[in-house]
């Protein structure tokens, strides 16, 4: 290389031309004046952090992680990648015990599911909100998501032999909320796959993803389950399969967040790593067909979640969507819900989390479709408590307008 | 995935290309790397000195309304410029003496609008001004914040507002038949607008603020919107990365977001801007164009690139994609021939579509009418 | 005595002219220091802002060496608002001669200078930025100083001690009766106002320009100018101060400085007539990016702020037999022992480092000259500023949970950041928000610190010395100055000149995202406020 031929910097701090459209793009900004800002917090800071730690701000707590910073950027600077890795190495007091119970989706998953009924029953409870409300600062007003009675992993151990029997085989991130909370999603997925001849097998043993776990400073814990799944991904992908998702906050921390924020090298796996709707589209794009049901008929609005606005791909499950024939598809304009996976669950964010999704509320009651459409399980949860809607991934949408016994 | 046309680039330039082939029933898309420098935008397409029905359609359809009469513009440090096709925002005038009085309102602690230069320039020209801050207390919200009292945070307290900031002026307004205010309205549609001039008994004109441009995201809103209603697929946040070149023709572009998955058309259009949007890249050597390595037209010495006086005009900001005459970007001399250069990427190599906006929209549709001729054929 | 008389004139704002100001002041004497321009715009605010441990003239120059050891101990005391305590490193590049290393470390102890040789895997944890491939190190107590905090500084105390300060004033010449300087005539350059000042003694602390006043005044210093070129980068690549353990020669130090870092630097001699007016060549870019590069690798990738050069006043020492050759870096000649010519003083020489001791000595002369029996008390006293040992102490004591713009308005000012208007929320919004630069930070230095014109204010505040160049915060800042001072014309044309400062620093480095910058600056101010 000639000398500055080009130049580099930590997520392209250097390449900030302080133009301040990220400011105009950030949600929490635009409720929360305690927080600086992504151009302050992320270039600006990061300049004078390297000075001296001192400089390091706290209300840097307030960033929602949702990257919409980062895609509005026009300079290519990775601002929310520069605030979580700031986050991690200047504030080294301990998590809260209210932050690591929800950032161990995994490991509350595995307490909850035996006991579902209760557990479901308990979390409903207006005194179980309160007392969590009183103990660890998550907001009562928040509805929980009901856990499973059975794992998917469970369903799935059952239908091992009729899933090895497709010639063409994907593997499958389903995640915990697939896991603990949603096994029908999983279920969905098998059911397209299978109808376009794919069938589908988990990883020896998959870990919580750990998005949670990096949004609430928990990096020991999110670097071993980043490690741990990079090693299961690799052996899947030595077996030759593609490796298929269908939660976009996963796919996100998977692919690029283990890399840029925990040190994780997973260049070997990365590109093999995709979300489920992408391998669908692609496969119908190169000849594959499905039949779908010849009344179906739904009105469907689709929302674009931060991580999926962040991937890029919200156009595959778009275009997945409008494929299907009696659906009345409708873009919803591409803004956050809110709820930022933990973040709209912390009392300090309750009321910053509802305003920052009253927009996208708002709309959907306008455009008052049959579905809210959307690829992330806490958009999900957010959507419908805070409007009444039911929201699907658009992979079950798909499962329910396919015509099984007429698709080959 | 397949389209009529990809358009790299997703600025003033790439939205008027795509929204023409749109309406021509060409599928396109749009990758974009981030916002675009519309949210820099003065409001004026610069050297677009007329009002050529096609152009003026093609935004009022998009919910934009363009007018243009021959004469000046108040720029915000109180200067004069020549009039050009403009956003219902600006104001044109025949003469720079734009009126007998004005008031100038601003807000208490926004440092983005600069009054007091305004009020030099038009003493300047024989308008009499006073300046009067308003103390809104919807308005200290953002106070809190040290860096948040920009143009559009206040634009998003405003377009509440306005019937407030309204009434405020109403009561400060003596004798002026002019009141001036900052560009802080309308960042969603124009309806604040119109109804701040229905409700203030004067001339009201909106001047230019510190970027962010309220006029200039609003404007890319809307017009990415029409793009959308018209079934354009507009792909924020990623990047043209490389792309495939075969026999003198594109045929697939790779971006950072979709990897492996190709962008494939018949037509591409290459609208990254200039160096700011890093449609040109620099290096102490060269001055090069990133995604397809085409020909800049560019002094060789880099002591040439520079006019050491800032205000100058500036060597580099001339130098742009070369280009043959239906503006075919060049490759070692050879046209690819369905690869279009517009915008800001030609610099001024192409003189005789002009500059700023007006270089953007005459040549968006210039390609777009060689992409329909040659699709046509 | 009227208002037009002093005991001692001060010719230079730059930091010896400051030091000596407040040496005099403390003293008790009368003083009014003159400066044609601002604060530290000379050869002071044009270097690297080294605060030299004197390691790097221990083999060479003992003399000088040890004066910046003490120096450099004693600004750390006195100064602690002015220095970052950062260390430095001499290391070894396989090119070099590692022996040298050993005759460096003897040379320092001889000096007093700690000199600790390190395990080289030791250097590299200390300071990850260092060329791996590194053969040795030795750990020196270097550091960093802000040559324009310092400055002011002084000047402060110098006025708290009773001392009066014009700025934006030249000397047009000398009031001479025979073989006696009683005093100076000078203009205003803002007002046009001439006014004649007296003194018993005036000391030509002009710097290089030094030269030409002495010449003003009927005697000859034979000075000779040599740039020395140097390069900001955009944000700290490095803690700790890096230099080169070999004979000192070209781009062999690279300074932590605020924000960002500094290689230099080159030495070329320069005609008198360049001394205004020096820019950088590309050849001495490519010298301090390649010679850079080879102590921290990554410097050949990183951003590049600005480009700037300055212009040190060497003194020939040897053409004047007849001086009194102090030490060999400082120079300071009493005119009437030198040349017959009473009531001039010339101090010269030296460097950023031993300011402290020129004042001194330049103040003992005049003390001596005035028969003022008084001991210098300048080691011992801290700056205004200086009160506490850190900001993160002072921004805890002012306030109670500092904001970005008060931490870092704690480390440019040091306690004197309790004078800033916290009115309410609105003097804390950010003019600045690279460096994060407050409208009250930037109104104090207005009302306070003599700020008249920005590049006034980016001297006392750092607005436009982050990354944007001034491109955000000039314009905003022109907006608080017209208002102090009422002229808009004057500020339009303020703003031009600011604007056209900073652009020559970007040019020669005008590629990649300072292009990108400057392209977007020239946007912003042309296209969208028609400036």
């Amino acid at each position: 290389m000639k000398l500055q031929e080009y130049t580099s910097s930590t997520h392209n701090f250097e390449e900030c031309m302080k133009c301040t459209v990220c400011t105009a793009y950030c949600p929490v900004l635009q409720v929360n004046p305690l927080y600086p800002g992504p151009k302050q917090a992320g270039p600006d800071g990061e300049r004078l952090r390297l000075k001296d730690p001192f400089f390091f701000n706290y209300a840097l707590k307030y960033c929602l992680n949702c990257k919409r910073c980062e895609v509005a950027c026009p300079s290519g600077v990775k601002v929310a990648d520069l605030i979580q890795a700031a986050r991690i190495k200047y504030d080294t007091s301990p998590p809260k015990w209210r932050d690591r119970l929800l950032a161990s989706t995994d490991f509350m998953g595995s307490l909850a599911r035996p006991v579902a009924p209760i557990a479901n029953a308990v979390t409903g409870l207006g005194v179980t909100r309160t007392m969590m409300d009183a103990m660890f600062k998550i907001d009562h007003r928040r509805t929980f998501p009901k856990y499973s009675p059975y794992s998917f992993e469970f369903w799935m151990g059952r239908h091992e032999k009729e899933q090895a029997a497709f010639g063409e085989q994907v593997a499958y991130f389903h995640g915990c909320y697939v896991n603990y909370n949603y096994p029908r999603l999983g279920k969905d997925l098998v059911k397209v796959l299978n109808a376009l001849g794919v069938g589908v097998q988990l990883l020896d043993k998959e870990k919580c993803c750990g998005i949670a776990m990096i949004t609430n400073r928990m990096t020991k814990e999110a670097t071993r389950n980043a490690k741990h799944n990079v090693s299961e991904l690799s052996k899947a992908v030595d077996k030759g399969l593609m490796v298929l998702t269908t939660s976009s906050s996963c796919t996100l921390t998977l692919r690029d967040e283990y890399p840029s924020l925990l040190g994780v090298d997973n260049s070997s796996v990365r590109d093999f790593v995709i979300m489920a709707s992408r391998y669908i589209y692609e496969r119908l794009e190169k000849g594959a067909a499905l039949r779908f049901k010849p009344d179906y008929h739904k009105k469907v609005a689709y929302h674009t979640p931060c991580h999926m606005e962040k991937l890029g791909w919200g156009v595959f499950s778009e275009k997945l969507l409008r494929m299907i024939p009696g659906v009345e598809f409708t873009m919803l304009d591409s803004a956050c819900c809110g709820i930022a996976g933990t973040y709209g669950f912390k009392r300090e964010n309750y009321e910053a989390s509802q305003a920052i999704g009253q927009p996208l509320f708002d709309q959907i009651k306008a455009v008052n479709p049959d579905v809210v459409a959307c690829d992330c399980e806490t958009c999900k949860w957010q959507i419908e408590m805070s409007t009444g809607y039911t929201v699907m991934n658009p992979i079950s949408i798909l499962a329910e307008a396919i015509d099984n016994n007429k698709t080959e | 995935m397949k389209f009529n046309t990809v358009i790299i680039g997703g600025g003033l330039a790439g939205l008027t290309a795509g929204i023409s082939l749109q309406k021509a029933g060409c599928s396109t898309a749009i990758i974009s790397t981030g916002q675009n420098a519309l949210h820099f935008f003065s409001g004026t397409l610069e050297s677009m000195e007329d009002a050529p029905q096609r152009v003026t359609d093609l935004f009022a359809e998009a919910g934009i309304a363009l007018h243009y009469t021959p004469g000046v513009r108040l720029m915000p440090m109180g200067t004069f410029k020549k009039a050009a096709l403009s956003l219902e925002d600006i104001s044109l005038f025949p003469e720079t003496k734009i009126g007998q009085k004005a008031l100038i309102v601003s807000f208490t602690g926004y440092h983005d609008f600069f009054c007091s230069f305004l009020a030099e320039g038009l003493e300047k020209q024989g308008v009499q001004c006073r300046i009067k801050l308003l103390n809104l207390p919807e308005l200290e919200q953002l106070e809190k914040s040290p860096s948040e009292m920009r143009s559009v945070q206040i634009a998003r307290t405003m377009d509440r507002i306005w019937e407030t900031v309204v009434r405020e002026i109403r009561i400060l307004l003596r004798d002026e038949d002019t009141v001036i205010l900052p560009q802080v309205f309308g960042l969603r549609d124009t309806s604040v607008l119109s109804r701040i001039r229905q409700g203030i008994p004067a001339q009201v004109v909106f001047t230019g603020t510190l970027p962010p441009s309220v006029p200039g995201i609003r404007t890319q809103i809307l017009l990415k919107r029409r793009y959308e209603l018209l079934g354009g697929t507009y792909l924020m946040g990623d990047e043209a990365t490389g792309a495939h070149v075969y026999d003198g023709a594109v045929h697939s572009i790779v971006t950072h977001n979709l990897g492996n998955h190709f962008l494939e058309a018949d037509n591409f259009i290459l609208s990254t801007g200039a160096f700011f949007s890093k449609g040109l890249k620099s290096n102490p050597f060269e001055i090069s164009e990133p995604v397809f390595g085409l020909d800049v037209e560019q002094a060789g010495d880099r002591s040439d690139w520079y006019n050491p006086e800032f205000m100058r005009e500036q060597p580099y900001m001339k130098y742009g994609v070369a280009t043959d005459s239906s503006l075919h970007a060049l490759k070692g001399g050879e046209p690819i021939k369905n690869l279009y250069a517009i915008g800001s990427i030609l610099g001024e190599t192409r003189p005789e579509l002009g500059t700023g906006g007006g270089l953007a929209i005459r040549s968006a549709l210039a390609a777009a009418d060689e992409i329909l001729k040659n699709t046509k054929e | 005595m009227s208002n037009q008389e002093y005991d001692v004139i001060i010719i230079g704002g730059g930091i010896t002219g400051a030091g000596t100001m407040r040496d005099c002041a403390m003293r008790g004497l009368k003083t009014l220091l003159i400066e044609r321009s601002d604060i530290a715009t000379g050869a002071t605010g044009r270097n690297h802002g080294l605060l030299h441990s004197g390691a790097r003239y221990a083999v060479n120059d003992p003399e000088s060496a040890e004066e910046c050891i003490k120096e450099n101990m004693i600004l750390r005391r006195i100064a602690s608002h002015c220095v970052d305590e950062t260390d430095g490193l001499f290391i070894t590049l396989p090119e070099d001669d590692l022996a040298y290393q050993q005759t460096f470390v003897e040379a320092c102890r001889k000096a007093g200078i700690s000199a600790e040789v390190i395990d080289p895997e030791l250097a590299k944890r200390l300071e990850p930025s260092v060329n791996p491939d590194i053969t040795g190190a030795v750990r020196v107590p270097d550091g960093s100083v802000d040559p324009f905090r310092l400055c002011a500084a002084n000047m402060l105390d110098g006025k708290l001690h009773g001392g009066q300060v014009r700025l934006h004033t030249t000397v047009t010449g000398f009031i001479k009766e025979s073989d006696t300087i009683r005093g100076v005539h000078t203009r205003n350059l803002v007002t046009g106002e001439e006014r004649d000042f007296y003194a018993p003694v005036t000391v030509n602390a002009g710097g290089i320009w030094g030269h030409d006043i002495a010449e003003m005044a009927g005697v000859h210093v034979g000075m000779y100018p040599a740039k020395g070129a140097l390069l900001v980068f955009a944000h700290r690549v490095n803690n700790m101060v890096i230099n080169r353990c070999r004979k000192p020669s070209n781009a062999d130090i690279l300074v932590p400085g605020d924000t960002v870092c500094i290689i230099g630097t080159t030495s070329t001699r320069i005609p008198f007539e360049e001394c205004d007016n020096v820019s950088v060549t590309p050849d001495e870019v490519n010298l301090l990016i390649t010679e850079g590069a080879k102590m921290t690798p990554s410097l050949s990738s990183t951003r590049i702020l600005r480009a700037y050069a300055g212009v040190r006043p060497l003194v020939s020492a040897d053409d004047d037999p007849s001086g009194r050759n102090i030490s060999r870096g400082i120079v300071c000649l009493d005119h009437e022992e030198r040349d017959g010519l009473k009531g001039f003083i010339t101090i010269t020489g030296g460097k950023l480092m031993t300011y402290r001791l020129m004042a001194e000595i330049a103040t003992d002369a005049i003390c001596r000259k005035l028969a003022v029996d008084k001991q210098c008390q300048t080691a011992e006293t801290p700056l205004p500023g200086s009160e506490e040992s850190s900001y993160e102490a002072v921004a805890r004591k002012i306030w109670e949970k500092p904001s970005m713009a008060q931490k870092a308005a704690a480390a440019r000012m040091g306690t004197r950041a309790s004078r800033i208007r916290t009115r309410d929320t609105l003097d804390e919004a950010l003019i600045c928000e690279c460096e994060e630069v407050s409208v009250g930070e930037v109104i104090n230095a207005i009302e306070r610190l003599d700020a008249s014109t920005l590049t006034d204010l980016r001297r006392r505040t750092r607005i436009g010395m982050g990354t944007c160049q001034g491109e955000f915060c000039a314009c905003r800042a022109a907006g608080l100055l017209a208002k102090s001072h009422g002229c808009i014309e004057k500020e339009r044309e303020d703003l031009k000149e600011f604007l056209q400062e900073r652009w020559k620093g970007n040019f020669p480095i005008g590629w990649g995202d300072t292009l990108r910058e400057a392209e977007y600056t020239q946007w912003v101010y042309k296209h969208v406020l028609g400036l």
